[in-house]
C-alpha cells in the first residue's frame, strides 16, 4: 500500500523505519534546506507517519471511542485520556501519542451528545452548549443542533491546532535559551497557575500542588540514590506518573458515580430526527461572527494556562449573544449559541499544548495527563523538544489536524450511536472503568504495587476533593516534581560556582518575569477569591 | 450531599482535613529537616515549608469556619460509598492474590455492578443479563491485555 509520503512528489522518503509491521516514512524536503531555515512550515513534512494503515486506524479508534467517552456523563475527557495511557505505553511513541490526542479532541466534541439530548454535559466545556442545544433537541431540531455541533467544533480545532502549529516552534526556539533557574520557575508557575485558577480555593489549590511535589518525590533520590519517604514496600520503585494520573483522576470518578446507591437514575432522552447534513453546514457558514468570535475566544483562552474549555465555551457564548441582532432568541434554542461555544471548546484544544509542547507547562487537566503520557515514552517536552523528537512531536501535532476531520465525519454519523451509549447504567459504568484502572496500572510496570498505590492515591483523591481539594494541581505537582528538582539542584551547582543561589535564581529579566508571573497567579487568584466571597456575603448582610 | 456553608457538621470536616493534611506535612518536612545528608532533601526542604504554611492557614480558615469550597459529607452518603470502597480494597488486596487477576476482575465487576445495580436481584432474567455483561467485558479485557498487549499478570488459584 502506498503511503502518503509516496503519493507526493515534493518530499523525499530518508529513512525508512519498521514500527509495528508497518513502514513509517520520516520524510524531509527535497531541497538542501534545513528544518531551521523556515520552523513553522516544518510540519508539512511530517505528515507521512500520520497517514499509515495503522496510524489512521488508531485515529479512527481514538476518535470513535473518545467520542461515545465523551458522550457518556460522568467520564470526562481527562480521565478517558488518563485511562488509555497504559494502552500507549506498547505502541511506538508517535501513534501512541495520536492515540492520546485523537481522544482528548473527540471526548471535548462528544461531550455535546448529551449536552444536547439530555441536558447533561459530558464535560464542563460543554456546558454552555447545553443552553441553547439542549432547546434546540426539545423543538425536535436535535440533530440539527448535534450536526452543527461537529461542524462548528471541526472548524475551531482545524483553527486551534493551525496555531499550535504555527505558535509552537516559534515559542520553543525561544525557550531554547533558558537555564535551569528558568525551568525551575517554570515548573513552579505550572503548579502555581493551575494550583490558583483551577480551584476554587487557592489555599487548597496550592496546597495539593504541594501534595503532588512531594509524591513526586517518594522513592528514591536520582541523583544520590537515597531513599525519601519510602514508608511501605510499595512505595520502593517510587509513584509512577501512569499510576497516579489513573489512580487520581478515574478511582474518585468510580466512587462518585455510584454515590446515588441502587437508586435508578433516568434519562429524559430525545429522539432525534434525521436531518440534512449540508443544511446545517449552510447554517453554520452563515454565521461567520459567530465562528470568528467562537475560534478567537477559543484559542486566547486555550493559550492561557489553568483556563480550560469551560471558560471557553461559556465566554464565546456569552460574546456571540452580545454582538447578535438574535440575542433575544438565545437559550431558546438559537443555532448560534450552539456553534459559539462549540467552535470555542474545541479552538481551545490546540492552543492549550502550546505551553506543554514548549514549556513543559499543561494548560489545562487533560495536557497534563498528555504530559504524562509523553514522559512514559521518554519524550520531555519543552524547549528542546523540536530538536530531540520532532519526527514524533510533528506527527502527533499533525494527526490533531486530521483528528478533526475524523471527529467531525464519526461525530456527524454516530451521534446517534453515541445517544444510547450514554443510557449505560452508571453501575456498569463504574465497574468498568474500576476494572480498567486495575489493569492499566499494572501493565504499565507489571507491578501489583502500582495497583495499590493507584487504588490508596484514589480513595485519597476522593475525599480530598469532598473538601475542595482538586486532582489538578495535585497531579501537576507529580508530573513537574522531578522536572522542579533537577534543575533547582543544577542551578544550585551553577549558583555555587558562580554569585550565588538569590543571584543565580532571583535576578536577571527572565527570573523576574517568571517569579512576577508566580506571584500575579497566586495573587489575582486571591483577589477574584476575595471578590467572590464579598459578593456572596453581600445578600447574606442585607438579609 | 449539600454544598458546605458554616454548618458543624462543614466545620468539623474541614477541620480534620485540614488537621491530617498539616500533620502529613509537619512529618514531610520533618523527614526533610532531620537527615545527616541535605543533599538529596534540598528540594523537599523547599516544598515542606510552603506546605506546612498552607496547611496551617487552611486549618485556621478551618476552625474559623471560614472554608466554604467543597461539600459536607452526611451519614447516607457515607453509607452510599461504603460498598464500593470495601469492594475495591477485597478486589486488589484479598480476590487478586486469591483467585488470579482475571478472574477477581470477573467477580469485581459482578459485584460492585449488582451490589449498585437497580432492578430486582430476584429475578433470573436479570441475574442472566448481570452474568453475560460480566463474561463478555472480561473476554474483551482478556483479549485486549493477554492476547493483545501480552501483559503478564499473576497466578493464583486461577488465571
Amino acid at each position: 500500500m502506498k503511503t502518503f509520503a509516496e503519493t507526493f512528489s515534493f518530499v523525499t522518503p530518508v529513512v525508512q523505519a519498521d514500527i509495528g509491521g508497518d513502514h513509517i516514512f520520516k520524510i524531509s524536503r527535497a531541497g538542501s534546506s534545513t528544518p531551521e531555515d523556515a520552523p513553522t512550515m516544518e510540519f508539512i513534512y511530517h505528515f507521512g507517519p500520520v497517514f499509515t494503515l495503522s496510524s489512521l486506524a488508531i485515529l479512527c479508534a481514538g476518535t470513535f471511542g473518545g467520542l461515545l467517552l465523551g458522550a457518556t456523563p460522568g467520564l470526562s475527557p481527562t480521565m478517558a485520556v488518563a485511562l488509555l495511557i497504559p494502552f500507549t505505553f506498547h505502541m511506538d511513541p508517535a501513534q501512541g501519542l495520536m492515540l492520546l490526542g485523537a481522544a482528548y479532541t473527540a471526548t471535548v466534541a462528544g461531550g455535546a451528545v448529551s449536552a444536547i439530548l439530555l441536558k447533561i454535559p459530558g464535560a464542563p466545556a460543554n456546558i454552555a452548549t447545553a443552553l441553547d442545544g439542549y432547546e434546540m433537541a426539545r423543538k425536535g431540531e436535535g440533530a440539527k443542533a448535534l450536526q452543527l455541533c461537529f461542524i462548528s467544533s471541526f472548524i475551531g480545532g482545524v483553527l486551534g491546532v493551525l496555531v499550535l502549529i504555527f505558535l509552537t516552534p516559534l515559542l520553543a526556539q525561544w525557550a531554547l535559551s533558558f537555564g535551569p533557574s528558568h525551568l525551575f520557575w517554570i515548573a513552579i508557575l505550572g503548579v502555581t497557575i493551575i494550583g490558583s485558577l483551577d480551584s476554587k480555593s487557592v489555599i487548597k489549590g496550592l496546597l495539593a500542588g504541594c501534595i503532588g511535589l512531594w509524591i513526586a518525590m517518594i522513592g528514591y533520590d536520582s541523583v544520590q540514590g537515597v531513599e525519601r519517604f519510602i514508608f511501605s514496600e510499595h512505595l520502593e520503585g517510587g509513584v509512577h506518573i501512569i499510576a497516579a494520573l489513573i489512580g487520581l483522576f478515574a478511582i474518585p470518578q468510580v466512587i462518585e458515580m455510584l454515590e446515588g446507591g441502587r437508586n435508578l437514575r433516568t434519562y429524559d432522552m430525545i429522539k432525534v430526527k434525521p436531518h440534512n447534513v449540508w443544511d446545517s453546514v449552510r447554517t453554520t457558514l452563515a454565521h461567520p461572527r459567530t465562528v470568528s468570535i467562537g475560534s478567537i475566544v477559543g484559542i486566547i483562552i486555550g493559550l492561557i494556562p489553568g483556563a480550560g474549555g469551560q471558560i471557553a465555551g461559556l465566554v464565546a457564548y456569552d460574546q456571540s449573544k452580545r454582538f447578535s441582532p438574535k440575542r433575544k432568541l438565545f437559550g431558546t434554542g438559537e443555532p448560534e449559541g450552539v456553534i459559539a461555544a462549540e467552535t470555542a471548546n474545541n479552538a481551545m484544544v490546540g492552543p492549550s499544548l502550546v505551553p506543554l509542547l514548549t514549556l513543559s507547562v499543561p494548560g489545562s487537566p487533560t495536557a497534563a495527563v498528555l504530559l504524562g503520557g509523553l514522559l512514559i515514552h521518554g519524550i520531555f517536552p519543552g524547549p528542546n523538544l523540536f530538536e530531540k523528537h520532532a519526527d514524533v512531536a510533528w506527527a502527533f501535532i499533525n494527526s490533531l489536524l486530521i483528528g478533526q476531520l475524523l471527529m467531525m465525519l464519526f461525530g456527524l454519523y454516530i451521534a446517534g450511536l453515541a445517544a444510547h451509549v450514554v443510557r449505560v447504567p452508571p453501575a456498569i459504568l463504574a465497574s468498568a472503568i474500576l476494572v480498567l484502572a486495575v489493569f492499566g496500572a499494572y501493565s504499565v510496570q507489571n507491578s501489583m504495587s502500582d495497583v495499590v498505590v493507584m487504588l490508596v492515591l484514589g480513595i485519597g483523591m476522593y475525599f480530598l476533593q469532598q473538601y475542595g481539594y482538586s486532582a489538578a494541581p495535585l497531579v501537576l505537582g507529580v508530573i513537574l516534581g522531578p522536572i522542579a528538582e533537577s534543575n533547582y539542584v543544577q542551578g544550585r551547582i551553577i549558583a555555587s560556582a558562580g554569585d550565588g543561589m538569590f543571584t543565580y535564581f532571583c535576578t536577571g529579566t527572565m527570573n523576574l518575569i517568571l517569579i512576577a508571573l508566580v506571584i500575579a497567579s497566586v495573587g489575582y487568584s486571591f483577589a477574584s477569591e476575595f471578590r467572590t466571597r464579598q459578593r456572596a456575603s453581600e445578600p447574606e448582610k442585607t438579609a | 450531599m449539600s454544598n458546605i456553608d458554616d454548618s458543624t457538621a462543614g466545620r468539623t470536616q474541614q477541620t480534620v482535613a485540614a488537621g491530617v493534611i498539616l500533620a502529613l506535612s509537619i512529618w514531610v518536612a520533618y523527614v526533610s529537616f532531620d537527615v545527616d545528608d541535605p543533599q538529596p532533601y534540598l528540594f523537599p526542604r523547599l516544598f515542606s515549608v510552603v506546605m506546612v504554611v498552607l496547611a496551617a492557614v487552611a486549618l485556621v480558615r478551618a476552625l474559623r469556619g471560614a472554608n466554604r469550597t467543597g461539600t459536607v459529607m452526611g451519614g447516607r452518603q457515607f453509607a452510599r460509598i461504603v460498598p464500593v470502597l470495601a469492594l475495591m480494597l477485597l478486589y486488589v488486596f484479598v480476590l487478586i492474590p486469591l483467585l488470579g487477576f482475571y478472574t477477581a476482575a470477573a467477580v469485581s465487576f459482578l459485584a460492585v455492578y449488582t451490589v449498585y445495580d437497580p432492578q430486582s436481584h430476584l429475578s433470573a432474567a436479570v441475574w442472566l443479563k448481570r452474568l453475560t455483561i460480566t463474561v463478555g467485558f472480561i473476554a474483551v479485557i482478556y483479549v485486549v491485555f493477554a492476547l493483545g498487549l501480552k501483559v503478564q499478570t499473576p497466578r493464583a488459584l486461577f488465571i
